[in-house]
């Protein structure tokens, strides 16, 4: 549950606290790669963790990135924005939720599908459709296209 | 020998919550040894930890008695057998965890992160640089093969804006927040969208103090940052790991 508050008159800040609250994504960040290690441990029960700290942490860099903020930057309406003033936080929402945060997501989903994975699907709806959810590069895609 | 999961240290004067369970359900016990406890459970041994429940069953019990008392996560998945917890895990490092303990005494974790809202950030951007501007009028109408070159150039530049604005800003939204922590961490984040990715310690009779903070730099941002803050959590990014 993510309870967002608005005191502060508009500056609404998104909250989240522990102790079961919290969703997946913010879970996998919070602990992956966090807290004591000592050396009594016995770790070899942990597979595909590593990898998925990996995984979560692949941004596609570079050419890709650049042609994804042309587009944002393409698509702004810079001759409306004298009228379009009060739509600005409803356009926001569409472009957060399709843009950088629904990437965001869509790694780190990937990232624990991928523990799935490896634990040999255990559980039944965390084995299907990865391959399709996991992002690809897109050069590739584009390099075919010209 | 019976395989034994642990989710953190405490003072052993600290009760968890009733019925807190753990991975697969397990209950939660608590071994203590001296003036430490560690919270634990039967771990499972015929398949590898790593699903989505047993990470937040480690989350949950965590955060769930770090809630009032100050807890030492463990990393996710360390695993002992049952008689190691005292004799291997608390007994011969008692001083050295019971110091670590003290540091982080009364102190909770807000981990406090800042987004730009694009379409915000990219039109200053757009307005404020005259290069930007042109190659973006020059792009915006024609077919994107014809001009790929200009449209990887008129990313990049908006890329590079991005980054001098979110260190620029985010240094100055940490000192601020910083200014009410006993201790504060900038986590690396490639996301050139991300102006603040921050873990804070913060005592907890600041803690209202703190989220008040939090709020006012949302509120000044005037609809440019998305601010999102978590906590308060046991302090994740303030245990290093030791050998």
């Amino acid at each position: 549950m993510t309870v967002a508050s608005q005191r502060g008159g508009g500056g609404g800040v998104e909250r989240y606290t522990g102790g079961g609250s919290s969703g997946l994504a913010e879970i996998v960040e919070m602990i992956l790669d966090k807290g004591l290690v000592i050396d009594v441990f016995v770790r070899v029960s942990v597979v595909g963790i590593e990898i998925l700290t990996i995984d979560a942490r692949i941004v596609v860099a570079s050419v890709d990135t650049f042609l994804r903020f042309a587009e944002a930057t393409n698509r702004l309406d810079l001759y409306g924005k004298g009228k379009g003033g009060k739509d600005l936080p409803e356009l926001m929402e569409g472009v957060m939720s399709s843009g950088a945060k629904g990437k965001t997501g869509g790694v780190i989903d990937a990232a624990a599908e991928k523990v799935g994975e490896l634990l040999g699907g255990s559980n039944d709806d965390d084995g299907d459709d990865r391959a399709r959810r996991r992002p690809r590069p897109r050069e590739r895609t584009r390099e075919r296209e010209r | 020998m019976t395989a034994t999961y642990v989710y953190g240290l405490t003072y052993a004067d600290v009760t968890p919550p009733n019925d807190l369970i753990g991975v697969d359900g397990a209950p939660v016990e608590v071994v203590t040894c001296g003036d430490l406890a560690a919270l634990v459970s039967a771990a499972p041994t015929e398949r590898p930890l790593g699903t989505r429940d047993d990470l937040l069953s480690h989350e949950r019990v965590v955060d769930a008695v770090a809630r009032t008392a100050t807890v030492l996560p463990m990393r996710f998945g360390s695993v002992i057998e049952r008689f190691g917890v005292v004799d291997e895990l608390l007994a011969p490092h008692l001083e050295e965890l019971g110091a670590t303990l003290s540091e982080l005494d009364g102190q909770v974790q807000y981990t406090v992160k800042g987004q730009y809202v694009r379409e915000v950030v990219l039109r200053e951007i757009v307005e404020s640089d005259q290069e930007i501007a042109a190659l973006n009028d020059k792009v915006r109408d024609e077919p994107e093969e014809r001009v790929y070159q200009e449209r990887v150039r008129l990313g990049e530049l908006v890329v590079g804006e991005l980054e001098e604005l979110r260190h620029r800003e985010g240094a100055v939204a940490h000192e601020r927040l910083s200014a009410l922590a006993s201790s504060a961490i900038v986590r690396s984040s490639p996301d050139p969208e991300q102006m603040l990715d921050s873990a804070f310690l913060v005592p907890r009779q600041r803690a209202a103090e703190f989220e008040d903070a939090v709020e006012r730099l949302a509120s000044e941002s005037t609809g440019r940052v998305r601010y999102r803050l978590g906590g308060p959590l046991a302090p994740y990014d303030f245990v290093a790991a030791r050998e």
